[in-house]
């Protein structure tokens, strides 16, 4: 049984929360090991470039019948996968550090067996986001901690350099407890408990404009966002959401944000009406429960396992049966309850229990 | 609810079709049996067991029903989705096929659940009896069990709800009347709404047929 689904720029991870030796499996890219190292059927001493159907990824467990993965996350070129006792393992392309461990120059990433394991955290880690080339990680406690690239501060670390090794992060989330965090591309959101909402990164999109006009932010600021408390948020390539307590869904940055083509850039959310995602009088009782991010796309599920997407339909990513861009939530058709989306590039994977 | 048209008011008819307003309709149902025309009168040809079948299931069943209509509803109606126009009509709920259309159903949900019966509230365009005969048919197999339809009745016709009906007992020209003015607000309401400011002429002559039909 999947619990976990991450999608990366041309790949896709999976996991289960089984105790079998086998508990992530992997298909797409491969060119920088992001799927670990997949043996070649020909030559036993090559590895794929290409994974072509969910493959399993060997993990170096200590007790790998005792130990949980409990979720993965996707990056450009490298992945992260969190376990329950056993810290991060990360692999894949790490020419910036993004996968916790020294940059070695002139590495060759591709049919590399390496798999590096961080476990030098506060407290346990419990949600693992990869952005473009950097890596988040959150701990039980409400700390952040990052690593990877930092041209555009997305690492919040107070820098513009590589980071190596996970740090954690001060600024404005100093002593915040955070409760979830998020990225995809070079921008960076997190919530605290309280429902306040904290950005850093990229701001060319006018994503953290609410705060700075500089275009770049390299430690975390609070955005001072008057929408209700903010439960879940989303980051994408160019534009943001957030998901109120009350259910409401906001948008902001650059692109299709989901409010007709008129709407293509905004510093301060934007409310979507409810009445797009289900929401009558007929129905009064509909809500979104979760969002989500792809680089150009957006989706939102709601509580009664329905899925609406919005953004770039790149190659039909969106599901809609169209090819066309899609200007404002649109139900995709499932059949079954959609528990849970990953979205990608160009691609969207959703798990879904039957009727 | 049927709606009947006196004097000058036929042509109001004509307007309210072609505003292609949803319809509503309770339709009760029984599971268990399977017949050939989908009502619990026609030839059975099939019985199965409905045990298993839970009000949860019925409404995931009824809210897919819902979702897939509601993509052919956009599908029909023939507007461009790139435009602003496009996504103000979405977001009041007013995108409907204006033209000749398959049925489609806007919204459904599930009024009673005593197993074997239940009754649904199903609003939609352009059906047939036939087709919401089939829709609890469809449910029933859904379920993985079988149902026949047992009642289809009609309880809104556009702007007209069993509220503005007129009981057997009522058949006067006084009632009549009452009801023409009473209604004649809510034609105009919706007339305007949906063809818009297309026509201020229509509204017009409309405005004075309707005082027509009251007065003779």
């Amino acid at each position: 049984k999947i619990s976990s689904a991450a999608c990366g720029y041309g790949f896709t991870l999976l996991s289960s929360t089984t105790t079998d030796i086998t508990k992530v499996w992997g298909m797409g890219l491969n060119k920088d090991s992001q799927l670990g190292f997949q043996r070649s059927r020909r030559d036993r001493t090559k590895g794929y470039e290409y994974v072509l159907e969910p493959s399993p990824i060997p993990l170096p467990l200590e007790k790998p019948q005792q130990t949980r993965v409990l979720q993965v996350s996707c990056g450009r070129a490298h992945s992260l996968i969190l376990t329950d006792s056993e810290g991060v393992f990360t692999m894949g392309n790490n020419s910036y550090g993004q996968c916790g461990r020294k940059v070695v120059e002139d590495e060759t990433y591709s049919e590399s067996h390496l798999i590096h394991q961080l476990k030098e955290f506060d407290s346990r880690v419990v949600q693992v986001v990869c952005g473009q080339d950097h890596s988040l990680f959150r701990t039980k406690n409400g700390a952040v901690y990052a690593c990877g690239w930092g041209a555009d501060g997305q690492t919040g670390l107070g820098h513009y350099n590589i980071t190596s090794v996970p740090t954690k992060l001060r600024g404005d989330i100093a002593g915040v407890n955070i409760i979830q965090i998020s990225s995809y591309g070079d921008c960076c959101l997190a919530v605290s408990d309280e429902g306040d909402i904290f950005g850093w990164g990229n701001s060319e999109y006018l994503q953290l404009a609410s705060v700075t006009e500089t275009t770049q932010v390299n430690v975390p600021r609070h955005l001072p966002f008057k929408i209700g408390k903010i439960k879940e948020a989303a980051c994408g390539g160019t534009g943001n959401v957030a998901l109120t307590e009350e259910g409401n869904v906001f948008v902001w940055g650059y692109g299709i944000l989901g409010k007709g083509p008129n709407l293509i850039e905004t510093a301060v959310p934007e409310m979507i009406p409810p009445s797009l995602f289900g929401w009558s009088d007929f129905n009064p009782d509909i809500r979104v429960a979760h969002v989500r991010c792809g680089l150009s796309q957006f989706a939102a599920l709601t509580n009664r396992g329905e899925l609406f997407v919005w953004g770039k339909n790149l190659r039909g990513c969106l599901g809609t049966g169209r090819k066309e861009d899609q200007y404002f939530p649109w139900r995709v058709t499932v059949p079954g309850e959609v528990v849970d989306v990953a979205c990608g590039v160009d691609h969207m994977v959703s798990m879904v229990k039957s009727f | 609810v049927p709606v009947l048209g006196i004097g000058h008011g036929n042509t109001l008819l004509t307007d309210l079709y072609n505003c292609h307003l949803t319809k509503a309709y309770t339709v009760g149902g029984l599971f268990g049996k399977a017949t050939d025309d989908f009502s619990d009168t026609g030839k059975l040809v099939e019985k199965t067991t409905f045990d298993h079948i839970t009000r949860e299931k019925l409404e995931r069943i009824l809210a897919v029903i819902q979702g897939t209509n509601h993509k052919a509803l956009l599908m029909h109606s023939n507007i461009d989705m790139k435009t602003q126009e496009a996504y103000e009509l979405a977001v009041k709920g007013l995108i409907r096929p204006m033209g000749k259309s398959p049925p489609i159903i806007t919204a459904i949900r599930c009024l009673q659940f005593a197993p074997p019966e239940f009754q649904l509230e199903i609003h939609c365009l352009h059906e047939t009896q036939q087709y919401l005969r089939k829709v609890v048919h469809e449910v029933g197999l859904e379920l993985k069990s079988s149902a026949v339809c047992t009642q289809v009745r009609r309880i809104r016709d556009g702007v007209f709800t069993l509220d503005d009906a007129l009981l057997r007992t009522q058949w006067n020209l006084q009632s009549i009347q009452n009801a023409i003015w009473d209604c004649q607000l809510k034609v105009r309401t919706e007339l305007e709404k949906t063809l818009g400011c297309q026509d201020e002429n229509l509204l017009q002559k409309m405005d004075v047929e309707v005082a027509h039909a009251a007065d003779s």
